[in-house]
């Protein structure tokens, strides 16, 4: 009975001991490493996918400088080197005020328009401790048309008031995976003064974006935002929806959008309600966007 | 019966001396930093875990990539999904063992050493040799190391373009106030 408890004994310990010289050190440190909720970052590569907002936004400090052009239309053919002869500019400085709040105003010379916008973000797509499938972010924007109002017949006015357009937008978008990232963009804009009784002064639309990573730094976007606009047809010049493809190329603290796109407003109050190019007429405009971001942080 | 006492006795003193004779620091801080005329980049952690066992000299660190933060938002996110991968390479880690580790290195004042292991970084294994200083400063045990890692050496490419802007190696700081495990 006593050799059996011996043995017993030694058998422990030498099993025991062996646990505790070669005990593993790397499963003490997993079990001290602090779970950690993992947010999706870089869903899109900047913060537009083409001409529209996408989730990302500008974190605390962080300044991005922007300019845009798109050209004319490439049925311009070579005498107007396939659009080139002509552009419309936008440009704009955008802050992260917070890590979920960023500010931002431009102006495009498309109508000579003036903008303002604010991103806030609601939710962020996470894993590990935190589950959360989606970001969820509300774009709102307020634009500001400048050019002269057409002649108006005698005994009308204009007012300041008919120059604003409202945008709002969420902003919903999951990263799939390393490569695909897609987001749906419920929009409402309200427009106080349209060109005809037809138009629409308030204006529903979907957007649907998407960008596939190619390689590290390049990436293929696509965007289509459909507008219900039943007036559409009777309406001169022609709505359509916009339809827009491009890759962004990014190097360093730059990212370069290049697209082809039928809309050359910038801003959702035009291109979304406005976009009078048709793909199948070859009404397609080559443009870029390019954005230098810089750090503002104090360390 | 004497024997079995003096069995069960070493039974019981092995069992109390799990999670004794080893220190952990918690947040110990890893930093790695690359100089050129162009940019100067670093990027720093404060969330790394660090255990050291008293009686062998075995030492493991592990820092999840997403812990590193860096001036420049845009410069964290290229680090993460550009050269780290940090969704498909989460966790940089070191297991090693102090050269000629001896108790006294963990009494005594501060100290160099050379410690040797294995360091994992983008999922690629590397045996290296580092300097480091050990030993007690005010009555606490501290770790504290620099030393420098090539980025391709780890499978981490750097494009050309940017090649001017990040140095060919990259300094990496180590410090670490130790506690008792399990205290």
């Amino acid at each position: 009975m006593n050799k059996i408890f011996a043995i017993i004994s030694g058998l422990i310990l030498t099993a025991f001991s062996g646990t505790v010289l070669g005990q593993d050190l790397d499963a003490l440190l997993n079990a001290e490493t602090k779970p950690k909720v993992d947010f999706a970052t870089a869903t899109f590569k900047s913060t537009r996918i083409i001409n529209g907002h996408s989730v990302e936004q500008m974190k605390k400090n962080q300044l991005d400088f922007r300019i845009s052009h798109r050209f004319g239309t490439l049925n311009n053919g070579p005498y107007g080197l396939f659009g080139l002869d002509q552009s419309v500019i936008h440009f704009s400085l955008e802050y992260g005020l917070k890590d979920w709040l960023m500010l931002g105003a431009g102006r495009g010379s498309l109508n000579k328009t003036y903008d303002g916008f604010a991103k806030i973000r609601l939710l962020r797509q996470s894993s590990g401790e935190k589950f959360m499938p989606v970001h969820l972010s509300y774009f709102t924007s307020v634009e500001l048309k400048t050019i002269n109002f057409p002649v108006r017949p005698a005994g009308t006015s204009n007012y300041f008031s008919s120059r604003l357009a409202y945008v709002n937008q969420l902003l919903i978008a999951r990263k799939f995976n390393q490569n695909l990232s897609v987001q749906l963009t419920p929009t409402f804009i309200h427009r106080n003064l349209v060109k005809t009784e037809l138009d629409l002064n308030d204006i529903y639309a979907l957007g649907i974006g998407s960008r596939y990573k190619l390689s590290k730094r390049l990436s293929v976007n696509a965007e289509y935002y459909y507008t219900y606009n039943p007036n559409s047809k009777s309406l001169e010049p022609r709505p359509y929806n916009a339809l827009s493809v491009g890759v962004d190329i990014e190097t360093g603290g730059h990212v370069f959008q290049i697209m082809l796109t039928n809309s050359q407003g910038m801003r959702e109050g035009s291109f979304i309600p406005q976009t009078t190019g048709n793909w199948l007429d070859g009404d397609i405009h080559l443009g870029f966007n390019i954005s230098r971001v810089f750090a503002f942080n104090k360390k | 019966m004497k024997k079995n006492l003096f069995l069960l006795f070493l039974l019981v003193t092995s069992f109390a001396a799990i999670g004794q004779g080893k220190f952990i620091a918690k947040n110990a801080y890893i930093s790695f930093f690359s100089s050129t005329p162009m940019e100067d980049i670093l990027g720093e952690s404060n969330e790394a875990v660090n255990i050291l066992n008293a009686e062998t000299g075995e030492i493991a660190f592990q820092a999840l990539m997403t812990t590193f933060h860096f001036k420049r938002a845009l410069m964290e996110e290229h680090f993460n999904e550009n050269y780290m991968e940090s969704s498909k390479f989460p966790k940089a880690k070191f297991n090693g063992k102090i050269e000629g580790f001896n108790n006294s290195m963990l009494s005594g004042p501060v100290n160099d050493i050379k410690v040797t292991g294995i360091l994992l970084v983008h999922g690629v294994e590397k045996t290296i040799t580092i300097s480091a200083k050990l030993g007690l400063e005010d009555g606490k045990l501290v770790g504290l190391s620099k030393f420098k890692v090539t980025p391709e050496d780890y499978g981490i490419k750097i494009p050309s373009l940017v090649r001017d802007k990040i140095g060919k190696e990259m300094e990496i700081t180590v410090k670490a106030n130790y506690l008792p495990f399990g205290n």
